[in-house]
């Protein structure tokens, strides 16, 4: 495997502070994440790793260091340069779905494909490329309400495939799901990092996660304890193609 | 483009209905407090409205028709001179002290000296021909058959008018008046009722030969002198100078004034929390966007586009509401009045309502912090 940076945290610092009491949650923390590759933040909840996930994505300032992301000093940008380089590079799955209870499968995909100014045929064709890949074509037509839960992350992964971006970031992505649907999940993940070579970086306490990921690192108290590689993971039982 | 804001207006319609209701009944109270204003200071102008000349000429300056004094008498002839005017009328008025029964005491009424012939212009709207020949005997009157309980006789009885006996020769309706009882004779009677006042007429009306010419020839045949005796004005300058007199000398204008911030105030809280609540509660789905590349302008543009779809329905709502309350008020002898410029007045008003509260509702927007998702 090619190893390509994707991501360069490097000195990452970041409290909290909630009345008068400061909670350093992340402290001097330097990592770099791979393209290709689908890397998995684990460990106890309260360890940092949503907080980190949101300073390499440009979600969250930190309060010390630097994010280089494909090239870009991240947190040099103003908020407008900010929001075009996640328009244009980065994709989101959240825990939850965050669907749009009005829109079809189809619209929640070309939503955001809409501002980046692609015309009515290539949102439409990349919409339904998307869905395709998730194994939801058949879903199409239908809205959230009547999508069971990993269906609906489906979707959502859809959504964030579709801009086809460099870089994919995951919150929890499998909490809220049962153990195929997580699987399932899990793969349609995996495959983008593996044939789009996306950059995927996931933040999870999910446990059978692990055994999928090309690399993990394990966070406690706002470090990174362990950086274990597995170089060939077991593709899951479940794929959907 | 996938419409967001007008996908999510019609499956989630139950939540955007209290502001869209919001909406309606504030442009119902609107349209119906201007409607009910205008009716009732329309009846000011009835005099003018009710009657068939397009030219009016008065005393300089006169700012509402009850307000009227006398004029030279040649005025008629410099009428009657100009090649447009087919047909000119004196139209007398009387300031009158009514006594009818005991019990009522006395009632101020105005009196109005017109032409009984069949063709006669002044109140040629409002009294038939046949019932207009009647006022020819000496002594007869015609009122508005809803003052009869304030004058407290019945056709063909008598009351006492300046000391005179009058009889009651018939009623008719739309002759209501505005802190008075209007009470129409011939020219003849009238002159008997003007004990020691100014026998020349206060006004002329004049039909001209077409009628849309009103205001180019009342501004030819007024003498634009700063010494004139009189002035010329269209029928409907007039109508709108004493509506115009009534509606602020009463205080009245200032109340729709007041009441129109009023409902602009309490239709702005209910729909901008209707708004807020329907934006707090996609506030997830807004932050996802906004983490995938979409700027908070484009978010902004997503509520304002429902605030203004909300003020769309509104107006609709609002439109078949207030027609309906507005038929039931006809129906019922209610003094209604609806004019163009007041219909868009309040529809200007109500769209101001839907944007404002966007515009509160894009606020909460700040919300929409995708961080805020990791958390």
């Amino acid at each position: 495997m090619v190893e390509h940076v994707a991501i360069r945290g490097r000195g990452i610092g970041k409290s909290f502070t909630v009345g008068k009491v400061s909670t350093r949650v992340i402290d001097e923390l330097s990592v770099d994440v791979a393209s290709g590759e689908l890397t998995l933040l684990s460990g106890p909840s309260g360890c940092g790793k949503s907080t980190l996930l949101a300073i390499l994505s440009g979600l969250e300032r930190p309060d010390a260091g630097s994010v280089e992301a494909l090239g870009e000093q991240v947190w040099s940008l103003d908020r407008k340069a900010l929001q075009r380089f996640r328009l244009h590079h980065i994709g989101f799955v959240f825990q939850g779905f965050n669907l749009f209870p009005a829109l079809n499968s189809v619209e929640q995909v070309e939503l955001p494909l809409s501002y980046l100014g692609l015309g009515a045929e290539e949102t439409r064709r990349r919409a339904w490329a998307a869905l395709d890949e998730v194994g939801l074509a058949h879903r199409r037509h239908m809205r959230p309400a009547e999508l069971s839960g990993g269906e609906k992350q489906r979707v959502a992964i859809a959504r964030a495939l579709a801009k086809r971006p460099q870089l994919l970031f995951a919150d929890e992505p499998t909490s809220a799901l049962d153990s195929v649907s997580g699987q399932t999940v899990i793969d349609i993940l995996h495959r983008a990092a593996r044939v789009h070579g996306t950059m995927v970086l996931c933040a999870s306490h999910d446990p059978r996660l692990i055994a999928h990921a090309d690399r993990v690192l394990r966070m406690e108290d706002g470090r990174v304890l362990a950086d274990e590689h597995h170089p060939h993971p077991p593709m899951g039982a479940h794929t959907t193609s | 483009m996938v419409a967001l804001a007008r996908k999510t207006l019609v499956y989630e319609w139950r939540r955007y209905l209290p502001a869209s209701l919001a909406v309606a009944f504030s442009g119902m109270l609107l349209l119906v407090q201007l409607a009910l204003v205008f009716g009732i200071f329309d009846s000011a102008a009835v005099y003018i409205n009710a009657s068939r000349g397009q030219v009016w000429v008065g005393y300089p300056g006169t700012q509402s028709i009850d307000l009227g004094r006398s004029i030279p008498r040649d005025a008629q002839m410099r009428l009657l001179m100009n090649p447009q005017v087919a047909q000119v009328e004196p139209f007398q008025w009387v300031n009158g002290d009514w006594r009818g029964s005991r019990q009522l005491g006395s009632v101020s009424v105005f009196v109005s000296g017109i032409d009984p012939a069949p063709d006669g212009l002044v109140f040629a709207r409002a009294i038939p021909p046949a019932l207009r020949a009647r006022l020819e005997e000496p002594g007869a009157i015609i009122v508005d058959r809803a003052d009869l309980p304030k004058l407290g006789i019945q056709v063909g009885q008598s009351g006492i008018l300046n000391g005179q006996r009058v009889y009651l020769v018939g009623t008719t309706s739309g002759l209501r008046a505005l802190g008075g009882v209007n009470i129409v004779t011939s020219l003849a009677t009238a002159e008997q009722l003007n004990v020691g006042g100014d026998p020349r007429p206060a006004y002329y009306v004049a039909r001209l030969r077409d009628p849309a010419r009103a205001a180019v020839v009342a501004a030819q045949l007024d003498p634009h002198d700063r010494q004139r005796r009189y002035a010329v004005w269209s029928a409907s300058t007039l109508a709108a100078r004493t509506i115009h007199y009534w509606l602020f000398e009463t205080g009245a204008g200032l109340g729709v004034v007041f009441m129109s911030l009023v409902v602009f105030l309490v239709g702005t809280v209910i729909t901008s929390q209707t708004l807020m609540g329907a934006v707090a509660g996609s506030i997830s789905e807004y932050a996802t966007l906004n983490a995938l590349g979409a700027s908070h302008g484009a978010l902004s543009r997503v509520v304002m586009e429902q605030a203004g779809w909300v003020g769309v329905a509104g107006l609709l709502g609002g439109g078949v509401l207030s027609a309906m309350v507005l038929l039931l008020a006809h129906s019922q002898d209610v003094p209604v009045g609806i004019t163009v410029a007041g219909v868009t007045a309040c529809a200007v008003l109500v769209m101001g309502i839907t944007l404002f509260s966007g515009m509160l509702a894009v606020r909460t927007l700040r919300n929409a912090d995708p961080a805020r998702l990791l958390r």
